[in-house]
């Protein structure tokens, strides 16, 4: 049986942080165990920045007023003792990641250069040109590579262990072989990324972000929190969700139906397409459902009007991204856009360690929910979140794991997993893998999207169960063992469907209207009845129960949130 | 309609020793088909991007000096060897790219009156028979068509890495010189190693590897039983033709490949003989039934 | 001047060839046809996917990020290595004038399914060039309550290599990696000089050894590897900077460095180079072999072997420009 002290799921951003966190230990053996090679984690897609106030371009910024942009951003539904711990420490890790040789750009001064952010108060996000998490994740892979660290590359995790109180480990299929294999470790931490992929190609996130291990945790029967909330870019590309980054309206594009009518006057008329995030995606949502989309429900966002010059000096990557990824050049005419799906505020549940309710399980990133994010993350916070609770996670691991002995486990949980996959791959003559997932996708858009409403989502909540029994016939073609990825998608559905319907419960239970979460039907924040976490756990009968816990609120009372 | 076209010709360094006599032979080639060379007189060695190795500057800056006399000609700049072509490319997108360097080159050739302006056009022997003769006069001038030989057609790697600097053609899908064939008759033969680099450069630093690579070429178009190989880069022929014994001895192979160098190749077709062409000189011996 | 937005997207009935091959099932690679109506927009990606998704869920291939960042999708359309996501099918059937383009996987690695090909042979070349920074005590700050200061110029050094996604595009597309399994490759050396041109490093030394031992004098700079590299970090042009930072550095006793030293010394001195000296100047005395040969080749045709090094006219001029930029290295102004 293969053992690790510790197992390290993932090796985004969290994953690779935490398991830097042991690279001087000799007595431990950590491994990593990744779905796709550490490099090609969806960290590396953030462009725009991290954020710590390290005051290098505004002397006045202190982590202060870091946490409470941070605290107004999630629209007071942040436990405000884990923000603080985040934005405080920020300034530490963001060096640390500085030290290890990350390439920051710099300021004339030579020190790491800030930009301005979306509902930060100063300019505190760290970048490097528009690859900031490209460098970060690198960076952390080279210090991996530097320190030894094992990896399992392209080896999926199938589910998790526990005897009710200790972790035991977790079983997992290498890809490459198609074997299952049971992996001890006394401790594991999850850092499998968001789910974003719930909505299927309404999302700027990766085809694997398929939030495996929240639904594992789900499935183990952990605790997972805000479930509903889930963050809508407005500027997706029509084919593939890609982002078409803000700059592109900063430098004075237009939105425009596909009547050719500038809607934001509609809406907001002052700021017209520079309006926040949440109420530009509300916008060009409401252009379609009232029937003034372009041919295929897309609304366009137009450069043309700025001319050649202006879009080769000022926007030369957006349009390189435009004509690669959609095959439309921005100077020859409008760029069809929708909202996107865009960042999973929820996750498993943790304290501020990372751990979960299950002693050396942890969890940490996208895939874990302490909160700092609550019901809206802004912009550079969330690769600040995984380095900080990666960090947080790895540390009290490592403690733990030094402490505590192996939990014994048997080969039970293998032989059930093996039976699952060989059932599944029995299938041969129900749904295919693409039409479930595509009418997931769909639905989760439509329903379940940037507006919801009780009816929708009752509908939405019933649907889902359907396409779950859908699944249980679910047909595969391919029967090969070796790197068979129409199983892998298979194994990846099954855990997107399961938090589907979470999120879906979830927004159908919150009757209120919170950062992401708006309900056409309860249009106003309730801090009366909802400033509450979601908490969901899989019920007995196998659909989701849901608990609330409180709020921590430390320093800072829920206020209205303007800009 | 049959009007002159003026080069001003930068020879490089490849015609020296037996090849020498690609002077006159691309001489009288292109006057059959009106073209004329003009040498540049005050030219320097492009430095085959060794220079780089020990100062990029010193590179841009003798490059530059070579655009420059050319400028000063006001005739495009032919050069037919494909290093020189990427290598002098390589400088003006530098130069065009960062004004700052362009400048201190310029400082730098001051000093002997010269200035590089940045207007240069750059053109290579494809270019010129695919684009400025243009394929249709080459065709009028083509009297011995050479139908029925089964040619390899061969770039080399710098006429087509990187990609764009002078936009000429694409660099995934180049046809200049199959155009160029398939008007001198020949039968154009498909083979694996096509895109593959003879590794001339490795000449010197590592011959083993040079010899591995040029022989991995020869075979791709050897298995494609072609009667010969026909290249437009000057330094590719050396390895394909010159090294070629000891390419595929080393290598444990056992054929000969003739190998021509695009111009003798028109020039065959435009109606000149093998002794026009000094075909002797040819390390692998080319007897063809013309 | 408000007008209706009709946007104008083609499409055609395209036949798609992809290389197959499953180890276990399959003695050779061969190729199936798909027909896909293409239409303007579409990436080779979203084509392979429709592939998976409507008429064969077993074509095996990789992608994750599909946004050109993560390097997973590397693939050969017509021959050529590009990122499947980022590469629309529309201006290839178009450049190409065929309504049928193929797609196999990557060269110089074993194929392990399909389009897949195992990337841990260059993995591992990757992790012997010690690929990391180790930190330089005199610009790295012992604290964390501090940063270490590199100014933008310092950056810029090697910022343009930071873009590689490890995608092994360049590695497929080079010919030396084909010809010697031995040689590490363009984007491993790329990361060399990554790491050994950051001030913040103080690793030179051995990773220069590193890249010796690799084959830093191995390629060829045909520069395919600066064509096929779908973020522009050209890592030929790296390769000629760590040469020459390694000659720099102290390494003189490589081919590769005497033949530097002689071009560069040639050049200012005839104004080109002694080609003909170049054997033993390179090689040492055995190199008087290769003279004698080709000085008997001459004569065999006849043709008398030459005593004058410049065939062009420039030489009086070289000096200057040396003098020049050595005036201007010494006070520190050269600006590439
Ligand atoms: C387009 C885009 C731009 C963004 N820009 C920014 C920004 O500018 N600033 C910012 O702060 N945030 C940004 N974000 C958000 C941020 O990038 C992510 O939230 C963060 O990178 C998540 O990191 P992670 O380590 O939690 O997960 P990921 O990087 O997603 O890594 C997840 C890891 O888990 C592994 N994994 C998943 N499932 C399994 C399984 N079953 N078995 C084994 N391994 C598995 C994967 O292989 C992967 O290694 C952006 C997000 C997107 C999509
Ligand atoms: S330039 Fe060098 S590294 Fe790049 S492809 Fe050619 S031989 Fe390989
Ligand atoms: S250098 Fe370019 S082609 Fe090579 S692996 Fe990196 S990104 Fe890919
Ligand atoms: S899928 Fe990530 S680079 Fe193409």
């Amino acid at each position: 049986m293969l053992t690790y002290d510790i197992l390290i799921v993932g090796s985004g951003g969290a994953g690779l942080y935490a398991a830097l966190e042991s690279r001087m230990e000799e007595d431990l053996q950590v491994g990593v165990l990744t779905k796709v090679y550490p490099t090609r984690s969806h960290t590396g897609a953030a462009q725009g920045g991290v954020n710590a106030a390290l005051a290098n371009l505004d002397p006045t910024d202190t982590w202060q007023d870091h946490w409470f942009d941070t605290v107004k951003g999630s629209d007071y539904l942040a436990d405000q003792d884990a923000a603080e711990i985040m934005t405080r420490e920020a300034p530490m890790v963001v060096r640390e990641m500085e030290h290890w040789g990350c390439p920051f750009s710099r300021t004339d001064e030579g020190k790491i250069a800030q930009r301005p952010f979306g509902g930060a108060s100063k300019p505190r996000a760290c970048f490097s040109a528009d690859k900031v998490g490209h460098v970060m994740l690198h960076t952390l892979y080279e210090q991996g590579i530097r320190h030894g660290v094992n990896f399992l590359n392209e080896w999926q995790v199938l589910s998790l262990m526990h005897d009710g109180q200790r972790c035991q480990g977790v079983t997992a299929i290498n890809t490459q072989t198609g074997r299952v294999h049971t992996i001890q470790a006394k401790a594991v931490i999850l850092a499998t990324g968001g789910h974003g992929r719930i909505y299927w190609t309404r999302t700027s996130n990766a085809l694997g972000n398929t939030g495996d291990g929240t639904a594992i945790a789900y499935r183990a029967g952990l605790p997972i929190k805000d479930m509903e909330f889930i963050q809508f870019h407005p500027t997706g590309l029509r084919r593939t969700g890609i982002l078409v980054s803000e700059g592109a309206r900063g430098e004075g594009g237009f939105l425009l139906n596909g009547q050719g009518e500038r809607f934001m006057s509609r809406y907001a008329p002052e700021k017209m397409e520079l309006g926040p995030r949440d109420l530009v995606s509300r916008s060009c949502e409401t252009e379609v459902r009232e029937g003034r989309a372009g041919p295929e429900g897309e609304v366009f966002l137009d450069l043309t009007h700025l001319g050649r010059e202006r879009i080769l000096e000022r926007l030369p990557q957006i349009r390189e991204l435009c004509i690669e990824f959609e095959g439309v050049d921005p100077i020859e005419e409008p760029i069809p856009i929708k909202p996107t799906a865009h960042y999973s505020m929820g996750g498993i549940h943790t304290d501020l360690n990372g751990q979960t309710p299950i002693e050396g399980i942890y969890a940490a990133g996208e895939a874990g929910c302490v909160s700092v994010h609550g019901a809206n993350r802004l912009g550079g916070n969330s690769l600040l979140d995984i380095l900080i609770f990666g960090r947080r996670a790895g540390k009290h691991a490592l403690e733990y794991a030094r402490n505590n002995s192996f939990t014994p486990v048997d080969t039970g949980q293998e032989e059930a997993d093996a039976k699952m996959i060989a059932s599944i791959m029995e299938g041969e003559s129900g749904a295919s893998i693409a039409d479930i997932r595509r009418s997931m996708g769909n639905l989760m858009a439509e329903k379940v999207g940037v507006y919801r409403n009780g009816k929708d989502l009752e509908s939405a909540v019933s649907e889902l169960a359907d396409l779950q029994e859908q699944f249980k016939m679910v047909r595969i073609q391919d029967k090969t063992k070796a790197f068979n990825t129409e199983l892998v998608a298979a194994l990846e559905l099954k855990n997107m469907l399961d938090l589907a319907e979470v999120v879906a419960v979830g927004a159908l239970e919150r009757n209120e209207s919170r950062g992401a979460h708006t309900r056409e039907d309860h249009p106003e924040r309730d801090d009366e009845n909802w400033l509450a976490h979601t908490m969901a756990t899989l019920g007995d009968d196998g659909r989701p129960k849901l608990d609330f816990s409180p709020v921590t609120i430390t320093e800072f009372e829920p206020k209205a949130r303007t800009y | 309609m049959s009007e002159t076209i003026r080069y001003g010709f930068y020879s490089g360094c490849c015609f020296q020793g037996a090849d020498a006599r690609f002077f006159d032979i691309l001489k009288d080639v292109f006057a059959k088909v009106d073209v004329e060379l003009e040498l540049i007189e005050d030219a320097v060695c492009c430095g085959s991007g060794v220079i780089e190795e020990r100062s990029e500057l010193t590179s841009l800056a003798v490059n530059a000096k070579n655009m420059a006399h050319a400028e000063q000609m006001g005739l495009p700049l032919y050069t037919p060897c494909s290093t020189c072509y990427n290598v002098i490319s390589n400088a003006q997108k530098r130069m065009k790219e960062d004004p700052a360097v362009h400048a201190q080159v310029n400082e730098i050739l001051a000093e002997q009156g010269l200035e590089y302006k940045g207007t240069c056009k750059l053109t290579h022997t494809l270019w010129v028979f695919a684009q400025d003769v243009g394929l249709e006069k080459l065709k009028e001038r083509v009297t011995n068509p050479l139908t029925g030989l089964r040619v390899a057609s061969y770039y080399g790697c710098h006429t087509r890495n990187p990609a764009d600097i002078q936009g000429y053609e694409s660099a995934d899908n180049p046809t200049s010189l199959e155009d160029i064939l398939e008007v001198l008759g020949v039968q154009i033969v498909e083979y694996d190693t096509k895109d593959d680099c003879c590794g001339y450069h490795l000449a010197w630093p590592n011959n083993d590897l040079n010899m591995k690579m040029t022989s991995n070429v020869l075979e791709g178009a050897h298995t494609k039983d072609v009667d010969l190989m026909v290249t437009s880069c000057p330094l590719c022929f050396k390895s394909m033709d010159g090294t070629q014994a000891k390419a595929l001895a080393q290598t444990g192979k056992n054929f000969q490949l003739p190998v021509l160098f695009l111009p003798e190749l028109v020039g065959l077709a435009c109606g000149m003989t093998s002794e026009d062409m000094m075909l002797k000189y040819h390390g692998v011996p080319v007897n063809l039934r013309l | 001047m408000i007008e209706k937005i009709t946007p104008v997207r083609k499409s055609i009935l395209a036949n798609i060839r992809i290389q197959r091959f499953t180890p276990s099932e399959h003695k050779s690679a061969y190729f199936d046809n798909f027909k896909v109506s293409v239409e303007t927009g579409m990436t080779v990606l979203e084509a392979l996917r429709l592939i998976k998704n409507t008429q064969d869920s077993s074509l095996t291939f990789r992608a994750f990020c599909r946004s050109k960042i993560c390097g997973s999708c590397a693939v050969r359309v017509n021959g050529k290595p590009v990122l499947a996501c980022s590469t629309q099918l529309m201006p290839i059937l178009e450049d190409f004038k065929k309504d049928s383009v193929s797609i196999q996987p990557l060269k110089n690695m074993p194929v392990l399914r399909d389009l897949v090909v195992d990337i841990e042979p260059v993995i591992e070349k990757l992790s012997k060039m010690h690929p990391y920074l180790m930190e330089n005590r005199e610009r790295i700050p012992e604290t964390l309550e501090e940063e270490s200061i590199m100014s933008k110029q310092e950056h810029s050094r090697f910022d343009y290599i930071t873009d590689c996604i490890l995608c092994g595009s360049c590695y497929s597309a080079c010919s030396a990696a084909s010809a010697d399994p031995n040689y590490a490759g363009p984007l491993t050396l790329g990361k060399a000089y990554r790491f050994s041109a950051d001030v913040r490093d103080s690793f030179q030394g051995e990773r220069m050894q590193a890249a010796v031992d690799q084959g830093l004098w191995s390629c060829a700079q045909c520069r395919k590897c600066i064509n096929v590299c779908p973020k522009d970090t050209r890592p030929a042009v790296s390769i000629q900077r760590m040469r020459k930072m390694s000659i720099d550095d102290g390494i003189h006793d490589t081919a590769g460095s005497r033949r530097a030293k002689a071009y560069t010394g040639d050049v200012a001195k005839y104004g080109q180079v002694n080609k003909p000296m170049l054997p033993v100047i390179v090689n040492g005395p055995k190199g008087w072999a290769a003279i004698e040969a080709a000085e008997n080749y001459l004569k065999k045709h006849g043709i008398e072997p030459t005593l004058q090094v410049c065939t062009l006219g420039g030489q009086s001029s070289t000096q200057k420009i040396y003098d020049k930029v050595k005036e201007l290295e010494a006070k520190g102004e050269n600006k590439t």
